[in-house]
């Protein structure tokens, strides 16, 4: 999948993915279980259970996991700052 | 009659029959599991007292489905979410129940950079958010078809492309629509704009239950908010695809969010805004013929699980 891009972006110059802040999350795993893109992973017998697996896998700018989250633990890189990258690296690239 | 224009004529009525007066079968998240329970209890028990709203208390509705059942259909439900856990909503979904308003405790408390904090006893802090959302809910009612301002004439129907899989069938709108990789659709009439979603975040979506446009009056970054909509599967945040003050919504969708499956491009539009910069914005949209392959790529890879 390295072939994935955003607004012709490679996907893998765009920091964007889910932040898990582990001194809220209760490990319930809504997040888990709605992401149908394999984001994230739950390793049983480990500490922490739940880390972000693939980040590549995030649909740049989708918050909706965070949606389930009931403790608020899930956040996201800045919208703006991103947007700004995306329109620098489509200038670098040549203007696609 | 066509199907479309029926569901029109009963989008309308059942718009009437939501002209509330603030009076609503409440079913409120009262959890005590966290402090937004309390607060959410607090809630519907304001507005009871103000407004003669009655409760659904969610741990008997498991035991009188019928009583309860009865009251939801004679008065517009007022859902309240204590988290995003969203046991509330849940409740109604399971039992056939459709929401007209939705509240949920911790997004408003956020928004209002309020700490609910972990004690489970409604304290002074609790007890406050709760008369100022009973009153914000109050006040909204009033502004809300007072502030809207006449929704633009956009074109009542337009020409698709539609592309293929299996048995879904996609619908893509040939010219004057711009789409995010988001997959949420705007069509500009000068500085105004209606947005929605594609046919294709509809149909993963699949059922969609309940569409939380913002107020009008909100501003929206592209790329930003612009509301929810929850589905039998799950609640999706709606990615603005421009920047601009929202100015309309679509009313008819608060009584027939399944507009927005039959057709998201037409009677299921979500909101409509006035434009900052589009010009600035479509440099990172797509016309038609920029969209169409990332459709057919999503669908491609899309499975219906």
């Amino acid at each position: 999948m390295n072939e994935a891009t955003f607004m012709g972006v490679p996907r893998s110059r765009i920091d964007w993915s889910p932040r898990i802040d582990y001194a809220k999350c209760n490990d319930c795993l809504e997040c888990v279980e709605f992401c149908p893109h394999q984001v994230f992973e739950v390793r049983e017998a480990e500490m922490p259970k739940l880390i972000v697996k693939n980040p590549g896998n995030c649909v740049v700018f989708c918050r909706a996991c965070a949606k389930t989250c009931g403790v608020d633990a899930l956040s996201f890189p800045n919208k703006n700052q991103t947007t700004l990258l995306i329109k620098q690296v489509r200038k670098e690239m040549g203007g696609r | 009659m066509k199907d479309t224009a029926r569901d029109s004529v009963q989008a309308t009525e059942n718009l009437k029959h939501s002209g509330t007066n603030g009076v609503y079968a409440i079913l409120p998240c009262n959890g005590l599991d966290k402090a937004a329970g309390a607060v959410s209890r607090e809630v519907a028990l304001q507005l009871a007292e103000r407004t003669g709203s009655e409760i659904l208390c969610p741990v008997f509705y498991r035991v009188a489905e019928a009583r309860y059942n009865r009251l939801a259909g004679e008065r517009p439900l007022l859902v309240i979410d204590g988290c995003a856990t969203r046991c509330a909503s849940k409740l109604a979904a399971e039992n056939g129940l459709k929401a007209s308003k939705k509240l949920t405790v911790t997004e408003e408390a956020k928004q209002r950079g309020i700490e609910l904090g972990d004690a489970l006893r409604l304290d002074e802090a609790g007890c406050s958010l709760a008369k100022a959302l009973a009153t914000a809910l109050l006040d909204a009612e009033a502004v809300e078809t007072a502030e809207q301002k006449a929704a633009t004439a956009f074109p009542e129907h337009f020409e698709y492309e539609t592309y293929q899989k299996d048995k879904f069938l996609f619908r893509l709108p040939k010219s004057g629509f711009f789409f995010n990789e988001n997959d949420v659709w705007v069509l500009a009439d000068g500085n105004r704009a209606r947005v929605g979603l594609t046919d294709y975040l509809q149909q993963t979506l699949s059922d969609i239950l309940f569409a939380t446009p913002p107020a009008v009056g909100t501003v929206v970054e592209q790329f930003g908010e612009l509301g929810t909509i929850e589905s039998a599967k799950a609640v999706m945040e709606v990615v603005s695809p421009v920047t601009g003050k929202v100015v309309a919504v679509n009313q008819a969708l608060a009584a027939s969010p399944e507009l927005i499956n039959q057709n998201p491009y037409e009677q299921g539009w979500l909101v409509e805004l006035e434009l900052a910069d589009f010009e600035k914005d479509r440099e990172l949209l797509l016309d038609f013929a920029g969209y169409l392959p990332v459709l057919k790529r999503k669908v491609d890879q899309f499975q219906v699980r």
